[in-house]
């Protein structure tokens, strides 16, 4: 198995030469539905004599003409498409393949593939260099230009709509009296009671085992970590921590530095 | 697969298959006609995603629990973020562009980038055929546009408006990027002694071209310091024998490129500040500095320039070339600082100084570059007034000036030979490297000690009317009679008298000191020798 990343050069090696074909997204679709091996069409290369230029068209097979999600049965994807053939240019174009699944498929130019169990990532082949350019173009016909239309006028329709409505909509907020969350609330509020002032040492307990997950608190969060009240609570902290009023950390309370040892820090502890 | 026979062209049919069950993904690789990328010539390849962009896009990871963290902060990030509406792109594996190293380290490296909207409108499928005549259409899953990547250093955008702007100004284009490796060098701290060593040498000829951002005008000439004249000698170099700059380009612009670094900063500032300003002869550099000037400014034209400076390049090359296969480090830094000085015209001034104080603190392996100093001035010696002391073209131009010059880049040398003789009883690395440099250029040039009549004995300052041979004979005669400086011998034998061109002057002589091996002794801060019977 080669590595990650290792590109196989079989394909450059053998020069082997493919075409590009730009085809309409309507063939293509077609193409996707084909059944079986996935015959499509068939393709007839004309050669005019010695010097001419090959024809080739492209006559795509009877039952993929069919397009789905229309309800005209008149309109339906034509056939017969020449191919207008061009040169690659200045460009080099290569291809390449990744097989990203997991499963490596060793392919030389369209032999059988040989399936093997992947252990590494993509696959990275080089397949190709393209030696000839072509756009499939559909032959006009009626029902090509029936089809274009309603394409046209599919893409026209705007992604939103604004409707009219006849009535009130009622479904969604009906009055109550009292919303459900705010009755948990009162309830709550009720059965937990004022917090009461435990134990400083306790409450130093608390306060220490938090400042050991996290440097900068705001009081608040203290407030409900450790459930006092927050006068006494701003008395001890004033006692242990420092208030930050600027800097990053705005608005925190952090232990003195005597009380810390954090990572990298110096140690004293309390 | 069919094939039919039909009329009078010749028509094939072949069934077209899209196969369903692929894995695989077809992809575009496009490469630049310009280019020129042959796929079949690549004998490995690797390729992979370019991740880089991934750490822009993911989360910033900040340490959790431990000091500067803060209770909720997570929380409190997205809910800021969700407040003004910050939507961050995902990271896509699939849009990465990728690298793509060919024939591994050393080969080519291209880097491909996606190209949007391929298979929006429409869908590409390649088209291959199958052994058994069918072919077999595969959709297009991305096309990449491949461009390869530039190994060579190239300049930022600010060094490119740099040098936009100053492009009517440099000659030499080379040293542009020898320049910007210098500065990264100094940087990094590397140690450039080695690349002193071999680029000393070369800095010579690359001297001009390293440190030279110079304008050939004639302001500039005058002002041209030791490292103009070599500046001016490697752009002579350059338009004439670019062959030998080439060669030597590298590592002297590598010397250079700190030297003219450096010198430019200072230039800069102290443009037009010293025009007028009168100064000594103090330092070889200086004197050096005013002979190539003036060659140049006799000249007045680029041309005649170049062809003087050519010679001089040639004559520097040779010098270079022994200088080589010595390696000396310090020489090499010598030449190279003094190159780079040169080649800004601006820093002029500085540079003589620097050469100056150059010349004085590395007196070991000075000799070389004494040497080429030497080889530099005397073509000079035409004409510049002293590079230090006017700006503005005054040019005294006197054969005095010349000596003096030449004799500041001989005291130079000679007082590197000192400090070659003082560590070691015999010659130092440094010293006989010196020497040889000089026997080399003395043996190129015709050897004086066969010539005539040595000189009479004459006073320091009384120039001799008669002709006057450049004889060990002569030159011990006035070492005995009483001490003298570098400077002061080469006043003595003046090209004029002497027949001989001022480096080779400079060759002959430090070859006689070496031979001789006067005792040195310091009058005044310079080294004089004489000799006792």
């Amino acid at each position: 198995m080669s590595e990650k990343g290792e590109v196989d050069l079989t394909g450059a090696k053998q020069n082997t030469g493919v075409w590009l074909v730009k085809v309409p997204k309507y063939l293509s679709q077609q193409w996707a539905k084909a059944t079986g091996r996935g015959d499509v069409g068939k393709l007839r290369i004309c050669k005019k004599g010695n010097q001419g230029k090959a024809e080739v068209s492209f006559t795509l097979n009877e039952e993929l003409t069919v397009i789905d999600g229309i309800e005209d049965k008149t309109v339906s994807a034509p056939r017969d498409h020449p191919f207008t053939m061009q040169t690659v240019g200045g460009q080099m174009l290569a291809v390449f393949t990744e097989n990203s699944s997991g499963q490596s498929e060793e392919r030389s130019d369209g032999s059988s593939s040989v399936s093997g169990a992947g252990a590494g990532p993509d696959k990275i082949a080089l397949e190709g260099v393209v030696v000839q350019r072509a756009e499939c173009r559909p032959a006009v016909s009626e029902s090509y230009m029936r089809l274009k239309r309603l394409q046209i006028e599919e893409l026209a329709k705007p992604v939103r709509l604004s409707q009219q409505l006849d009535r009130v909509v009622t479904s969604n907020y009906k009055p109550v009296a009292n919303h459900t969350y705010n009755l948990e609330y009162e309830r709550k509020k009720k059965e937990d009671g004022k917090r009461a002032r435990a134990d400083k040492q306790q409450v130093l307990d608390m306060l220490f085992s938090a400042f050991e997950k996290h440097q900068f608190y705001n009081i608040k969060d203290l407030v409900d970590i450790t459930k006092q009240p927050v006068i006494y609570l701003k008395e001890i902290l004033r006692d242990i921590g420092i208030y930050n009023v600027k800097g990053t950390h705005k608005n925190t309370w952090e232990l003195k530095p005597e009380y810390r040892h954090y990572q990298g820090e110096e140690k004293t502890d309390e | 697969m069919t094939s039919l026979g039909s009329s009078s062209s010749s028509a094939t049919e072949y069934t077209v298959r899209v196969p369903k069950n692929t894995s695989k993904k077809y992809n575009l690789m496009a490469f630049n006609a310009g280019d020129k990328v042959n796929c079949s010539t690549w004998t490995q390849a690797r390729m992979e995603r370019d991740m880089s962009g991934r750490r822009i896009y993911g989360d910033e990871e900040t340490a959790d629990g431990a000091a500067g963290s803060e209770f909720g902060k997570k929380q409190r990030e997205e809910a800021r973020r969700k407040k003004f509406g910050i939507v961050k792109r995902e990271f896509k594996v699939e849009d990465q562009p990728w690298i793509l190293k060919v024939n591994g380290k050393a080969g080519k490296r291209f880097k491909g980038l996606k190209k949007g909207g391929v298979t929006e409108n429409a869908s590409y499928y390649i088209f291959t055929q199958c052994p058994d005549g069918a072919f077999e259409a595969f959709p297009v899953h991305g096309w990449y546009n491949f461009t390869p990547q530039a190994k060579h250093r190239t300049l930022t955008a600010e060094e490119a408006e740099e040098e936009w702007g100053r492009r009517n100004k440099v000659v030499n284009h080379f040293s542009i990027m020898l320049q910007r490796r210098f500065r990264e060098q100094e940087r990094g701290g590397d140690d450039d002694d080695d690349e002193n060593e071999k680029s000393g040498k070369k800095k010579k000829k690359g001297g001009g071209r390293g440190g030279d951002l110079r304008i050939h005008d004639l302001e500039e000439d005058l002002e041209m310091s030791s490292d103009d004249s070599d500046s001016s000698l490697g752009d002579d170099g350059e338009s004439k024998t670019k062959s030998k700059k080439d060669t030597g380009k590298g590592k002297a612009k590598k010397k250079k490129k700190r030297k003219s670094s450096d010198k430019e900063a200072l230039e800069d500032s102290d443009d037009g500040d010293y025009e007028g300003l009168e100064v000594d002869y103090m330092s070889d550099e200086s004197s050096s500095d005013e002979e190539p000037e003036k060659g140049k400014i006799s000249k007045g034209e680029d041309h005649p320039k170049g062809i003087d400076e050519a010679s001089e390049s040639e004559e520097e090359s040779e010098e270079e070339k022994p200088n080589e296969e010595e390696a000396k480090e310090e020489e090499e830094e010598e030449e190279g600082k003094k190159t780079p000085v040169q080649t800004e015209k601006k820093k002029k001034k500085d540079s003589s100084g620097e050469s100056e104080s150059s010349d004085d603190s590395d007196i070991d392996g000075e000799t070389a570059s004494a040497l080429f100093m030497k080889k530099r001035t005397p073509p000079k010696r035409g004409g510049r007034g002293s590079a230090g002391s006017s700006r503005t073209g005054s040019r005294p131009g006197t054969p005095s000036i010349d000596s003096a010059s030449t004799s500041n880049t001989l005291r130079a040398a000679a007082s590197k030979l000192e400090q070659g003789k003082r560590p070691t009883p015999g010659p130092s690395a440094d010293s006989p490297a010196a020497k040889r440099l000089k026997m080399e250029p003395s043996s190129q040039s015709p050897a004086p000690s066969g010539k005539s009549t040595p000189q009479p004995p004459s006073g320091k300052s009384t120039p001799s009317s008669s002709d006057v041979q450049l004889t060990e004979e002569a030159v011990r005669r006035y070492l005995i009679r009483k001490p003298m400086t570098t400077k002061d011998l080469l006043k003595k034998f003046q090209t004029k008298r002497t027949g001989l061109s001022s480096e080779q002057t400079v060759n002959v002589l430090a070859q006689i000191l070496k031979r001789l091996n006067p005792e040195r002794k310091n009058v005044n801060d310079k080294m004089h020798f004489y000799l006792t019977e």
